[in-house]
């Protein structure tokens, strides 16, 4: 084998570019391989550390307030592992000369032991009773970062009217907040005006005035427990204390959100290696093919010397192994580094305090495996040839290709139309079926794929808009610690600078229909409202009628609610009985961000046995004025919580940094091998018919004309594979939402006309600048070559 | 015959540097070639002939001497001149045809007829060459000799002042050969054009106004041939 080594490399020197541009491929799709199931391996690993080690609940279960005592029976029930009784609530937190933020005051057992227990970051834990009193808490890391908070310093809560100071000594975390965010409502997480405060249990009693009391209870099943059976057995036990919701672990909303990150890696690691890998073994197939049948002269040379076909298929295929080889070396080097950077974007979204990062050896070998078998599969489906090579035969110069006619020659007229070199350019590219295939898969797929980095940022912009601009007309929401009467909101509404402000009564809810429940938020605005709008699921605008629900899309589908069917719904205040109204669905209203089921300002007080209360104030303010007024309601004692669209937006924008890169990194990736795809096929189709081009110098062609020739077979290919691409593009982006959509959130798939437009301006380009390069032979081509006899 | 020159070729020496040999393909040779004739070119492999052919064809460029066409020196032209050469005044019929094998028949000869201002017609060229009834047919769905009457209609439709045709009978049967040979010689009679052959079948001499034999890349003598025979006639 030393001298067909030797050949073997000189082949390989000989063909550097073509050789390089699949490795380019194969190298692109070990990248994404290694770097997704990397990334996943870690965060899954990750996490599932952390939950074991901080004992993860398996089921919560929130009430309006319970005695401590009621956990010795839940305890007892069979199937429960483990209880812990907590109080959790959201508080207004006050910030000297800021915006009000909210605080998730979390209660915890001293010493720390049971379910969701905290895992300590740094500074220390909180005692019960610590030295010269005062309420010891920890915060979560990215609060204490946002808020420019050191050990020891005081931040203060609104609770029941009362101002509480607390002493910040450490910062953790728990399993169940991972990803910290207020609710599903919200967009990205802001951690400088949402915190997690972990304070004793007894101290969390006190400084929300429950004392003895818990609001909250989780559980961990034991092995083989019907979670359902044992859910519904407590769900029983807490009925007196006012169940307001209970849900498993895979509804908990920092969980949920982690686990569909999860999934969308995990399709995105299968699917788009796939593609690359397969795309790289198509190259390798043809140009191999090409080169067999180039070197049929020197196969029948080697056969009459007596090699055996094995060994001249395992020849053949060695190239292709080779580029395979070196593509899974670049690639796993790419990989590795790319799945660091990936780890750290998720270290600093997600609160796991596991370091993320580490090679997996496990994906590693994986992707040398794939890498090589898919190299030997491609070398010897295209190497199958070589037994056919008869040693005589090939010594005779070959017959003309076969030619015939093509499909566009049934259209006379057309075809008629052509000057005899498209007719040329046309039957060439059509003939090569392979080659034609592959380019046109092959555009296809780089295109689509451009289409598919490109359109999230044009669906996320669509959404921002329909949210912030469309939707919310408001710059304000306000909402307040308990509900005031209408009457009162004249204060906020006469603050300079308020150009209209409109009530709104927010009360959570159970939606019951037909022995189906699912949560919503009631929203409660008024009919006339201009603040808000409202739309059905074919993006009419809808009025809030006097009397009916316009229930979410979300609801209405869980519980196969439609138009016209009589819903009951049950209040979840918190204070204060709970009650139940049954109300008639007049219409489905479709959101893209959160939801909610709308009712007049009038049907929500009525739902709640109320007479005008509002819970909060929609705000359309004066752009100069939005300082001064922020300023005016932080001070407002019954102000809980201020959102401005403006920060909302700002925030987000803070959190799509991360998305650009990623974008950046697809769009080289489906240039790459758009660019490998056409070289690699137009090299070959040059380098066939060299021959052919030279003969048509000595005719008199210039070497523009000739390289005109060429490009014409390009374009048709390349335009054609554009043009399916484009639309291909929109359908792998849905798939791509498919894959990672959850209950939460879906996105829509929004692409805007000029992403189609860039896509497919990438397209040309790659097309263009691999066509150049591959045509660069042209102005050498031999012209007395063509006179010499044939190979 | 009268005895216009068309070309002159004067002391040119083509050499090449093959890795680290200098060859010597052509040394200092000198030819004139007249407007009209009928010339065999006519020599062993590696005596030069080639060479030669391809320097007349604009193909290649002398290392020295000088060439000249109609009166323009075509030995300092660019890649530009020259195509324009071959493309306006040369028609080329290879050993191998070299017919694009995507192209039928009469399509191949369109494609060469495209490239001047006014070329004969394909079809009538066709017809001439006795493939009338070919038209349609693609390369691979013709003969070896069917294929090179093509390349000669392709070479002719422009209507070139020089044929140039590089072992035009090389790969085809005796009496295929003979009708190849016959156009060709029909061609020079009825066109007037200058037809080149180069061969190194000494029989194909007969045919010729002049022979030119050459010799490790010197032109070893130039027989004139008062009496040309009709190709149909010579056998070999």
């Amino acid at each position: 084998m030393g001298v067909l080594l030797k050949k073997l490399f000189r082949t390989i020197w000989n063909t550097r570019g073509q050789f390089l541009a699949v490795t380019a491929v194969v190298a692109v799709g070990i990248t994404v391989y290694i770097a997704m199931t990397t990334s996943y391996y870690n965060l899954n690993h990750s996490r599932d550390e952390f939950y074991r080690d901080n004992n993860f609940a398996d089921y919560y279960f929130h009430v309006v307030r319970a005695p401590e005592q009621i956990t010795r029976q839940i305890e007892s029930v069979p199937g429960v592992a483990a209880v812990n009784g907590r109080l959790q609530k959201d508080v207004p937190l006050v910030r000297e000369g800021d915006q009000k933020a909210t605080a998730r005051i979390t209660s915890y057992p001293v010493p720390m032991e049971g379910i969701n227990r905290i895992q300590l970051l740094s500074g220390r834990l909180f005692e019960r009773y610590p030295q010269g009193g005062g309420v010891e808490v920890l915060v979560d890391p990215q609060f204490f970062t946002a808020n420019r908070l050191s050990f020891n310093d005081t931040i203060s809560i609104v609770s029941e009217g009362r101002k509480v100071s607390l002493s910040v000594v450490g910062t953790g975390i728990g399993p169940e907040f991972t990803f910290a965010m207020k609710d599903a409502a919200t967009l990205m997480p802001d951690p400088e005006t949402f915190g997690l405060v972990m304070m004793p249990l007894n101290q969390a009693q006190q400084a929300l005035n429950l004392p003895g009391q818990i609001n909250q209870v989780i559980i961990k099943l034991s092995p083989g427990a019907d979670e359902k059976e044992v859910a519904g057995r407590i769900e029983e036990l807490l009925e007196p204390y006012g169940n307001l919701s209970s849900y498993p672990l895979k509804k908990q909303l920092s969980h949920a959100i982690l686990q569909g990150e999860l999934d969308g890696l995990k399709a995105v690691s299968g699917f788009m290696p796939f593609i690359f890998l397969s795309i790289a073994a198509a190259i390798q197939i043809v140009m191999l093919g090409r080169m067999i049948r180039g070197q049929r002269l020197q196969i029948g040379i080697m056969k009459a010397m007596g090699y055996n076909n094995r060994q001249i298929i395992t020849y053949y295929t060695s190239y292709s192994l080779s580029s395979s080889l070196m593509g899974a070396l670049l690639g796993s080097v790419a990989g590795i580094g790319l799945a660091s950077v990936i780890s750290e974007v998720y270290a600093e979204f997600f609160n796991l305090p596991r370091a993320i990062g580490g090679v997996n050896t496990t994906s590693v070998i994986t992707g040398f495996a794939l890498s090589l078998s898919v190299g030997a599969a491609a070398g010897l489906a295209a190497s199958r040839r070589v037994t056919k090579v008869n040693p005589a035969e090939a010594m005779r110069p070959e017959p003309p290709k076969n030619a015939g006619k093509i499909f566009l020659e049934r259209l006379p007229r057309l075809w008629e139309l052509l000057d005899s070199t498209w007719k040329m350019s046309l039957r060439t590219a059509l003939r090569n079926r392979g080659r034609f295939a592959l380019m046109l898969v092959g555009v296809t797929f780089s295109v689509g794929l451009l289409v598919m980095s490109l359109f999230a940022s044009d669906s996320i912009d669509y959404m921002i808009n329909k949210q912030y601009f469309q939707d919310q007309r408001y710059d304000y929401l306000v909402r307040f610690a308990s509900p005031l009467k209408e009457n009162d909101l004249l204060d906020i509404s006469r603050i300079e600078g308020v150009i209209k402000a409109e009530p709104v009564f927010e009360i959570p809810v159970k939606i019951h229909f037909q022995g189906k429940t699912q949560e919503d938020s009631l929203q409660g605005i008024p009919r006339d409202s201009t603040l808000k709008r409202l739309e059905n699921q074919e993006g009419r605008p809808l009025s809030i009628p006097g009397e009916g629900l316009l229930i979410s899309e979300k609801t209405a589908d869980k519980l196969g609610a439609r138009v016209g069917d009589r819903v009951e719904i049950e209040t979840l205040l918190g204070t204060g009985p709970s009650r139940r109204a049954s109300v008639k669905v007049v219409q489905i209203n479709r959101q893209l961000v959160g939801g909610g089921s709308y009712v007049s300002l009038e049907q929500a007080n009525q739902v709640i046995q109320e007479r005008r209360l509002a819970s909060g104030v929609m705000l359309k303010v004066d752009p100069g004025r939005f300082v001064a007024l922020e300023e005016e309601l932080n001070d407002m004692n019954n102000v809980s919580s201020i959102s401005s669209r403006q920060k909302e937006l700002d925030n987000f924008n803070k959190n799509l940094e991360a998305m650009v890169y990623s974008i950046a990194i697809m769009v080289i990736f489906a240039v790459v091998m758009g660019f490998a795809i056409v070289y690699n096929s137009s090299v070959i189709s040059f380098a066939e018919r060299k021959r052919e081009l030279a003969s048509l110098r000595v005719l008199g062609f210039t070497s523009r004309e000739v390289s005109g020739l060429l490009l014409k077979e390009n374009l048709f290919q390349s335009i054609l594979g554009v043009a399916i691409g484009l639309p291909f593009g929109r359908l792998m982006s849905q798939g791509y939402i498919n894959a990672v959509s959850t209950d939460l959130f879906t996105i829509p798939v929004v692409i805007y006309p000029l992403t189609y437009f860039w896509s497919a301006l990438g397209g040309v380009f790659f097309i263009a600048v691999a066509h150049l390069l591959a045509v660069r032979g042209v102005k050498r081509l031999d012209l007395v070559d063509v006179l010499k006899n044939r190979d | 015959m009268s005895k216009n020159v068309l070309m002159r070729l004067d002391h040119i020496t083509r050499t090449y540097i093959m890795g680290e040999v200098r060859v010597e393909a052509l040394k200092e040779t000198s030819l004139d070639i007249y407007a009209g004739e009928l010339l065999v070119i006519l020599g062993p492999s590696g005596s030069g002939k080639s060479t030669l052919l391809n320097i007349v064809g604009g193909m290649d460029l002398p290392s020295e001497g000088s060439v000249h066409y109609a009166g323009d020196e075509l030995s300092r032209a660019g890649d530009a001149r020259l195509t324009r050469y071959r493309r306006n005044e040369v028609g080329f019929v290879f050993q191998f045809y070299n017919l694009i094998p995507d192209l039928t028949a009469v399509e191949n000869v369109e494609l060469a007829a495209n490239l001047v201002e006014t070329p004969l017609p394909a079809s009538g060229m066709l017809k001439e060459v006795g493939l009338a009834d070919r038209m349609g047919h693609f390369p691979s769905q013709l003969s070896g000799g069917e294929q090179q009457r093509v390349s000669i209609a392709r070479a002719m439709v422009k209507n070139p002042r020089l044929l140039l045709c590089d072992e035009p009978t090389g790969a085809l049967d005796h009496q295929t050969g003979k009708l190849v040979l016959s156009l060709l010689a029909g061609i020079n009679r009825d066109r007037g054009s200058t037809v080149i052959i180069v061969t190194h079948n000494t029989d194909i001499s007969a045919m010729a106004h002049r022979v030119v034999r050459m010799r490790s890349g010197e032109i070893a003598e130039i027989i004139e041939n008062s009496q040309p025979v009709p190709p149909e006639r010579i056998d070999w």
